[in-house]
């Protein structure tokens, strides 16, 4: 008569068959059940998600579960563009995970609200903590000089060049200082259609900015004493002022007031833009878009003052306070972190080593890494580190810089009027931090 | 119809080219990227069409991501909640067309306002309502929360369709001894299935589309729908245009055949309710 | 006997009570947890907070000139995009009333985009303005409406156009359809009746076509406008909100503060002025609608 009076008879013929089927899988569970009784399972979050990552990373795990039967690992990747609201969500309604990956920026956040666990008594008693190179432990204990996580590896910025654009706008080496920086930028804008620097006027920004501004202020002091910000100072306002100029004078696209991550990377092997600061990981898209002798790495170009202040970040693993396993995650945590894990970790990220050892190994000899290795022993480049350890500091990168940076570009406000809205929220959560909370 | 002239129908005819290819015009770039290769896509600019087209971008999506898996998690939520909208709102909208009862002002009140909150703000406290039920990082938790935000709009669209039909028809049933609902089973939904075909396509495409709440509630990829799965193309480490808009095609398909076979029930179904105020 | 009777009072309740129960469970009560936010100081990640904190949110956002700018672009985008929809809808609607030679296909074509989720249609559009990969920064050169090829959403004055244009594109057929169906729901022989007394086009569509479009127009305008207002989902993907803020809309701005700054407590605050001020918005429109129905 209609589709609603035949479907009862449907359902009814459909039971008997479900019956069935329920017996056999309940009594499939019970038998597993039985022989897998010592089965754990650990959850793994990854938050700088990508395919090839993902794979990597589900090697070294499998290689860890092979080696701990009955322990299993559960991989959660979340997309990093939604990954901070994503994982804080989770982790405010309790669904936490035994092991994370902690980028920079958010160790401050979690360490301080007492979700991740003391990592000092596990290092103490591990053998291959002496090998760890003095920065990686100099990270590990950014927050409370307490060891939250263990660092897989270094960001360091320098300057990638694009070899062919150099070449057809008469340039022959990659800029030394900010002055030859900004000819360079402006012989190369003077090609039709082509910019001279990548800016990233979006999301991330903020690494350019400090890195430039401190080049101009001639140090990476971030605070007085008092716990005031220096970003008042001439030198930085400079700083900010020399890289407003960038846009302003057309050095750099149009569109890059927007531009992010992506839209940065993919300007420079497009042959959009000749320059952009990046870290080794934008190294491996580069790579597979661009052949080697068509885009070159050098150290970043230096200030007035002869020096330069590459920012450096790092990501890492935490253990988060609310596992049950904590001696288990610091075993997978040993896995994916020891010598051997990490070399073939950073093969795939493409970070800079933890271990003082590896840095011999002849991955990191090629070619193209050794722009930053050039960074690294040059003394006049000083690795910087950004005060992410700030509460507020992920607030403030991705919203108040971006908004202000924006406006600054388009000349909505001056650079002396940014820096000091940047100062002032600095400032207070430099105090908050000082007074102990 | 009185005749016209042919200027009317010139411009009448001008007017629908426009229209069509302001509507097509995205759909077709969409198309002609996802089949240019990534040494053309730079390069080439902006021809209408690349000198050279390769399906490379279409079998790296389908072999190599795990984009098949979250179309088919995307067909489950949505199927599931256009469903199960649809039986709520019918059973609701037809008690809303057929009684005057105490209360019902409030309720009618009470899904319109439902409607007027940026659901942004609920995200944290359904997630903690979620969790301790297992319902997050499921596809069940999607659809009884896609069903939820789609049930008022589906309600209100299923009253003005059984406005439409006269209440005589059932009374003369229940006057034979058939009780209401067996009435309303056999003789009135089978006259609205226009409606009926109406509300689960409005119902289906909304849950097609959501993004927000697929991102938020689900983070394995065994629970994610498409649209979380197109978003993670834009990971931190690519930005492939070509398997993305590739993706983007990938995904439409299902719900343009959909479409062309229950958009004439929309327009059929709509004027057979006549949506009134 | 008397359970008849109860059966029979409770039969309205039978039919609403699964999609009353639902929508209070799951939209409800987390939209009243969501009111009190309002009035506390609720940090997502940070256990301890949680105090009442009264009106203080409401004082801050008063003095927050991000807020009044986001109210400002809501009214702009809500405006801009509810009218162009309608129109175009309507427009597209009167030009499908008429029967012609491949209708069918035509219709089917027009009212594509609807079924194309909305944040692809998003992604879309950003990558037809994106000059590297889209056109339209080139044809908008060349018709002289910007000076240089570049993107459109990255000018501050005219960035909120191109998530504009993306939900208009999106958002015609959904008023095509309702309005096509209005119309095609007017019997003939009232025109019929005009033609031969005499009325031409114009005065038709005015004097027909209008007042019985209206119920249907009121309710659709009504229920699209809060939506709209309330659609954040284009501006997220096509701009973040920028540059610096331009595109910001109170939704999108309330996510930000909401996930970025994880401050859940302002957040809500903002979002219970929206809600005031769609609900404000909807009394006046039945207000208005009371009134011209007495008129007429």
């Amino acid at each position: 008569m209609g589709g609603f009076a035949s479907r009862p008879r449907q359902e009814c013929a459909l039971s008997a068959h479900n019956l069935k089927i329920a017996g056999s899988l309940l009594a499939a569970c019970l038998f597993t059940a039985a022989a897998s009784r010592a089965d754990t399972t650990l959850k793994l979050v990854e938050v700088l998600t990508s395919p090839e990552r993902t794979d990597t990373l589900q090697g070294l795990v499998n290689a860890f579960e092979k080696q701990n039967p009955g322990t299993h690992v559960e991989i959660t990747s979340l997309a990093w563009s939604s990954a901070f609201e994503k994982f804080a969500t989770m982790v405010s309604a309790g669904d936490t995970p035994d092991v994370v990956e902690m980028p920079d920026r958010w160790l401050s956040l979690y360490a301080k609200n007492g979700n991740l666990e003391n990592l000092e008594p596990y290092l103490a008693q591990w053998n291959e903590t002496k090998g760890l190179n003095d920065r990686a432990l100099q990270i590990a204990r950014a927050v409370d000089k307490t060891a939250y996580l263990l660092p897989y590896g270094l960001y360091l910025r320098a300057l990638f060049y694009n070899k062919v654009l150099f070449k057809q706008a008469g340039i022959a080496a990659p800029p030394r200082t900010m002055d030859e920086f900004h000819e360079d930028a402006k012989k190369i804008a003077a090609l039709p259609g082509k910019s001279g620097y990548c800016l990233r006027g979006g999301p991330g920004g903020l690494n350019a900015w400090i890195m430039f501004g401190a080049a101009m202020a001639g140090n990476n002091i971030f605070f007085k004493p008092d716990g005031s910000s220096t970003l008042t100072e001439p030198g930085w306002i400079k700083g900010t002022a020399w890289t407003v100029n960038l846009y302003k004078d057309g050095l750099a696209p149009r569109d890059s007031v927007n531009w992010g991550f992506n839209e940065i990377v993919a300007g420079f092997y497009s042959g959009t833009c000749a320059m952009v600061d990046q870290d080794t990981d934008a190294l491996i898209a580069i790579a597979e878009r661009m052949k080697p002798d068509q885009y070159g790495v050098a150290p970043m170009p230096k200030g007035p003052s002869g020096k330069a202040y590459p920012t450096v970040g790092y990501v890492g693993w935490s253990i988060f306070k609310s596992s049950l396993h904590k001696d288990l995650d610091w075993k997978l945590i040993k896995a994916l972190d020891d010598p051997a894990g990490n070399l073939i970790w950073n093969k795939r990220v493409g970070a800079l080593p933890i271990y003082k050892a590896s840095e011999q190994a002849p991955f990191y000899s090629s070619d193209q890494l050794n722009g930053w290795f050039q960074e690294l022993s040059d003394p006049d480049e000083v690795p910087t580190l950004m005060p992410t350890n700030l509460p507020g500091f992920a607030y403030f990168a991705d919203s108040l810089v971006v908004r202000t940076g924006q406006q600054a570009l388009l000349g909505q406000i001056s650079p002396e009027d940014m820096n000091k809205q940047w100062a002032a929220y600095l400032t207070k959560a430099k105090q908050k931090q000082l007074s102990g909370k | 119809m009185e005749p016209h002239g042919k200027s009317y129908w010139a411009i009448h005819y001008l007017l629908l080219g426009a229209f069509v290819i302001f509507a097509l015009f995205p759909l077709f770039w969409l198309l002609k990227v996802s089949i240019t290769p990534n040494d053309l896509l730079y390069s080439e600019g902006v021809r209408l069409w690349p000198s050279r087209a390769t399906a490379d971008h279409y079998a790296s999506v389908i072999a190599h991501s795990q984009f098949p898996l979250f179309f088919r998690n995307s067909v489950i939520v949505a199927t599931s909640t256009a469903l199960f909208s649809t039986l709520f709102a019918a059973a609701a909208g037809y008690g809303f067309s057929r009684f005057q009862f105490r209360g019902k002002y409030w309720i009618v009140g009470l899904m319109l306002i439902t409607q007027m909150f940026p659901l942004v703000m609920i995200i944290a406290p359904i997630f903690r309502l979620l969790k301790p039920l297992g319902l997050t990082n499921s596809l069940t938790g999607l659809v009884i929360v896609y069903t939820a935000f789609n049930v008022p709009f589906a309600s209100i669209l299923m009253q003005s369709f059984f406005d439409a039909i006269p209440k005589d028809l059932e009374e003369a049933a229940m006057l034979d001894g058939a009780n209401r609902f067996a009435a309303f089973r056999k003789i009135i939904v089978p006259l609205t299935l226009p409606g009926l075909a109406a509300t689960l396509g409005f119902v289906f495409t909304a849950a097609w589309s959501e993004l927000l709440f697929a991102l938020m509630l689900n983070s394995s990829s065994a629970a994610s729908t498409f649209p979380v799965g197109l978003l993670a193309f834009v990971s931190k480490f690519s930005v492939d245009f070509g398997q993305m808009m590739a993706a983007g095609v990938l995904a439409l398909l299902p719900v343009c055949m959909f479409f062309v076979f229950i958009q004439r029930y929309l327009v059929q179904g709509l004027t057979a309710g006549a949506v009134k105020g | 006997m008397s359970w008849r009777r109860v059966l029979l009072a409770a039969e309205p309740y039978l039919y609403t009570l699964p999609s009353v129960l639902l929508i209070c469970i799951i939209m409800l009560v987390p939209l009243l947890i969501g009111l009190t936010y309002a009035f506390h100081d609720v940090r997502l990640l940070d256990p301890s907070s949680g105090d009442f904190v009264g009106l203080e949110h409401f004082r801050e956002l008063n003095a927050d000139p991000a807020f009044w700018n986001a109210l400002r672009n809501t009214v702009t985008w809500t405006a801009a995009s509810v009218t162009l929809q309608f129109g175009l809808g309507l427009v597209l609607a009167l030009l499908l009333n008429r029967l012609f030679p491949g209708r069918a296909v035509i219709q089917l074509l027009v009212f594509l985009p609807w079924a194309i989720p909305s944040f692809l249609s998003g992604l879309n559009w950003a990558w037809l303005f994106n000059p590297v990969v889209g056109p339209l920064p080139y044809w908008l050169k060349a018709l002289g409406v910007l000076a240089a090829a570049d993107n459109l959403l990255s000018h501050p004055r005219h960035a909120l156009w191109g998530p504009i244009i993306a939900n208009v594109w999106w958002g015609i057929p959904f008023f095509a359809i309702t309005l096509l169906a209005a119309l095609q729901s007017i019997p003939a022989d009232i025109y019929e009746a005009a033609a031969i007394d005499g009325a031409g086009p114009w005065i038709r569509f005015r004097r027909i076509t209008l007042p019985f479009l209206a119920p249907t127009m009121a309710i659709t305008i009504l229920l699209r406008t809060v939506w709209i207002a309330n659609f954040a989902d284009l501006i997220v993907i096509m701009t973040k909100g920028g540059p610096a803020d331009s595109t910001q809309i109170l939704a999108s701005y309330i996510f930000t503060q909401a996930f970025q700054r994880l401050d859940f407590g302002y957040a809500s605050a903002v979002a219970t002025v929206l809600l005031a001020l769609l609900l404000a918005y909807a009394m006046a429109l039945m207000v208005l609608r009371a009134a011209l129905t007495r008129r007429g």
